[in-house]
């Protein structure tokens, strides 16, 4: 009997937790492959590559949470990014430049938040729509190219660092706390979860679901924003056409590796942040090992196909 | 046994965890006669049809079907003895033309594996024909009526030749020309020679079309015999027995003014002219068949549906009520039917459902308070006397009593002045159904109005101070819930008896 309730607590541990198993051997075996991977300035530098991709996954986490999808977020960062860097040189001012990354990105998670919720179009179409027509007209307002900051100082959001600890990766690691916060201390999160995992059953609770679904893809939205401004402030530029290409699809793969089902209703913040890890680590150990970038994509693809087959299906 | 018989259950038993649901029943059918089963909810029709179909093992007991023992190891082997099972809700692709349905599963194929499209249509047509209907095989069955997707059920049936097809309620989605259709289709199969069990609990339409009946209640035979010279209010005695007057829990009280007033409610297709009002600390009952409007009724009181007429007043002030937000804010509380699919947010814990509609009396600041959230846990679960040792387990893990007790502690917990319950007991045993038959009584003596929805008319007797009866989406008649007999308001709900409305 007792061992019986310990296999069901092990079962427990590793149907709530895997993810953190999963990542703690992957940790173990790519110290092993290669001594370098334990350096502090090679984690850290993990860490910063992934810290963008991090941000727009937990906005991503909680759009997954309520049942649906965003297929919007790469594109949405390049939009943001050319939008900011026009109002960085325009107005001079840093602050201003934050500000507009903030409300655009907000804002087209906002336009698809309403899509969503009053226009009950499914998330995948509403967002796809979202991803070409930002894209588009990243595209058309810097003429196809890149657009650069000519404002001194605006590199210094993603370039600095607090003692050997970088920006981007603080802002990874406040972010992650709060929107961890958001979502398993508020009411809000309460409803992103009963939403995802039954909707009807959530609206005859008395929750209104519509504003809750706005709510989901505006914090998504916002986050972007947040990468957006990083990512910018990085190389001091953004490329209509080629900056955030395929972002949602790596921000998805974190979100699965990490636990969370599709559907909607089951999965955590936590989980998200470890898949985005185990990423990053993957990325880090192919490069050290010299495997060809070509070929990076296939192991990126096994590993998302292996998380799901290991992770407890219901 | 008269040598007739086609089919033949015999003395078969069934019991689910424990609870016998079906007692040496007997079921005998001739060639080439409708027979009626009949029985009130939860007697033990569906169960019995489902074993004749094979969905379900009988604990005991044999079956026969011409002649051969038959064990219905599942669907397959059912339908292999010719047996067709037509569900009350229809099984048919709408997005599929209508030939296609009829051979979904088993489409004729040429030599190369290509469809052979001329002759399933072919086959269609012979077979519609000779049901006496006239539509083209390769109508899109979206475009069709419901009637007509009977008809292709049947010939489905008919397609896989089956001498005998199992109908379960038939009619319950049919306007009245499309039942005379049915009717005179299956009256066409009866002289062919196929055999039909027809369930249902429309009274009057049995009297039309079956021959014979077998009436089931509480999982016993009670009464079968030839439909010739039997009257409709002996069945409805069988059906309801005798004991009628079991105890009543609600307890006669002076009520308060009236807080819910409800004036010409009317939604296209669903109700009419729905005229009712709730006291302070009243039990209102409305019960009624499956179809009858009650629950959609309700759902639009509670603002889940928008599109009806008329007023609502609640203390005598007008109020528009188009979200559940609303509902509750202007002091309704509603706990759904099909717990599984409208109530219980199965991956969330026992105590997050709990809390899920009243999270400000938990918030500071805008955090939950999980301290709090776990005080109110614990003193529901005392009062209601909740079986559960963990609240963090999900919920999908309790026993349905106990699930519907979570739910009723929800909303206890918003508080509102009128709570209506759809089914309150739907899938729980005998104990929980006293203990919450007891709260929602305990509920009215504090004051609140109580609405209860139920097709078990013994439930709304036992609980209601007035009954409201509907059929068809309009209020039939009233009783109060001491006169009221069970069986008078089994015939107003079948609809076998339908004057000008009564005022009890």
């Amino acid at each position: 009997m007792k061992s019986l309730n310990f296999k069901s607590r092990l079962s427990w541990l590793w149907s709530e937790y895997s993810v953190i198993f999963a990542f703690l051997i992957i940790f173990i075996a790519a110290s092993i492959a290669n001594p370098r991977f334990l350096d502090i300035n090679n984690q850290l530098n993990i860490l910063m590559q992934v810290s963008i991709i991090g941000i727009i996954a937990l906005g991503m986490t909680v759009v997954m949470l309520s049942g649906g999808i965003d297929l919007s977020v790469g594109s949405v960062l390049a939009f943001v990014g050319v939008v900011t860097v026009l109002a960085l040189n325009a107005s001079g001012s840093i602050l201003v430049a934050v500000f507009t990354a903030l409300i655009v990105g907000s804002f087209a998670g906002f336009l698809n938040g309403l899509m969503v919720a009053k226009g009950r179009i499914a998330s995948f179409i509403a967002t796809l729509g979202m991803m070409a027509a930002a894209r588009s007209i990243a595209l058309y307002i810097a003429e196809g190219g890149s657009v650069s900051g000519e404002v001194p100082g605006f590199t210094l959001i993603a370039n600095s660092d607090l003692w050997i600890i970088d920006y981007p990766i603080i802002i990874f690691l406040v972010m992650t706390v709060l929107v961890y916060i958001l979502i398993h201390k508020t009411r809000f999160g309460r409803y992103v979860y009963a939403l995802g995992s039954n909707e009807k059953a959530a609206l005859l609770s008395a929750i209104r679901i519509d504003r809750v679904k706005l709510g989901v893809y505006t914090l998504a939205g916002t986050l972007v924003g947040i990468a957006a401004t990083i990512e910018t402030s990085r190389l001091n530029s953004i490329s209509s056409s080629s900056s955030g290409v395929q972002y949602e699809l790596d921000a998805i793969a974190a979100v699965i590796i990490g636990g969370t089902r599709m559907t909607g209703g089951k999965g955590k913040i936590i989980g998200t942040f470890f898949g985005i890890l185990i990423l990053g680590i993957l990325n880090n150990m192919m490069n050290l090992m010299n495997v060809s970038p070509h070929l990076q994509g296939f192991v990126k693809g096994l590993i998302i196909i292996i998380a799901v087959v290991f992770q407890k299906r219901d | 046994m008269p040598t007739n018989s086609f089919m033949t259950m015999n003395n078969i038993e069934k019991s689910f965890n424990g609870v016998s649901v079906l007692k040496k029943v007997t079921l005998q059918v001739n060639h080439g006669e409708i027979h009626a089963l009949l029985g009130e909810n939860g007697a033990g029709k569906s169960t019995l049809m489902n074993i004749l179909g094979g969905v379900h093992q009988p604990d005991g007991g044999t079956i026969n079907v011409n002649g051969i023992d038959a064990k219905m190891t599942n669907p397959r082997v059912s339908q292999g003895h010719g047996i067709s099972f037509i569900h009350q809700e229809l099984n048919m692709v709408s997005d599929l033309r209508v030939y296609e349905n009829m051979f979904l599963g088993s489409e004729l194929l040429n030599k190369i594996g290509f469809l052979k499209v001329d002759e399933m249509c072919n086959k269609t047509s012979e077979i519609l024909s000779k049901l006496g209907v006239d539509i083209n095989p390769k109508e899109y069955v979206r475009n069709l009526d419901t009637s007509y997707k009977q008809l292709i059920e049947i010939s489905k049936a008919l397609l896989h030749k089956s001498t005998l097809i199992i109908m379960d309620e038939p009619t319950s989605s049919l306007a009245e020309h499309e039942v005379e259709r049915l009717f005179e289709l299956m009256k066409s199969l009866k002289k062919s020679g196929v055999s039909i069990i027809y369930i249902s609990h429309k009274l009057k339409e049995i009297q039309q079309v079956c021959d014979r009946y077998t009436v089931l209640r509480d999982g016993e035979v009670v009464g079968t015999g030839s439909m010739e010279n039997e009257n409709l209010d002996n069945i409805t005695k069988l059906m309801v027995g005798k004991s009628i007057s079991e105890e009543r829990f609600v307890q006669k009280h002076d009520f308060g003014p009236v807080l819910l007033e409800v004036n010409n409610l009317t939604s296209p297709g669903l109700y009419k002219n729905i005229n009712f009002t709730v006291r302070k600390g009243e039990v209102v009952g409305f019960t009624g068949l499956a179809g009858d409007g009650r629950t959609e009724l309700f759902e639009s009181l509670f603002g889940y549906r928008n599109k009806y007429t008329g007023e609502i007043k609640i203390n005598n002030q007008l109020v528009k009520i188009d979200h559940p937000y609303k509902a509750v804010k202007a002091g309704i509380g509603f706990i759904p039917k099909d717990r599984k699919e409208n109530a219980i947010i199965k991956d969330l814990s026992v105590m997050h459902n709990m809390s899920l509609s009243s999270m400000g009396h938990i918030e500071k600041f805008g955090y939950i308070q999980e301290k709090a959230e776990l005080e109110k846990f614990h003193y529901y679960k005392e009062k209601l006397n909740i079986k559960v040792h963990n609240p963090r387990i999900t919920i999908d893990k309790l026993s349905g009593g106990n699930q519907q007790k979570v739910i009723i502690a929800k909303w206890l917990e918003v508080n509102t002045d009128i709570i209506i319950f759809d089914n309150p007991t739907q899938g729980i045993d005998v104990g929980a159904k006293r203990e919450i038959y007891q709260h929602i009584v305990s509920l009215a003596e504090q004051g609140k109005a109580v609405i209860i929805l139920s097709s078990e008319a013994p439930e709304v007797l036992k609980i209601c101070h007035n009954i409201n009866v509907m059929y068809q989406g309009e209020i039939i008649a009233r009783f109060t819930g001491e006169e009221a007999k069970e069986d008078e308001i089994m015939s107003y709900a079948t609809g076998s008896k339908s004057e000008v409305e009564k005022i009890g």
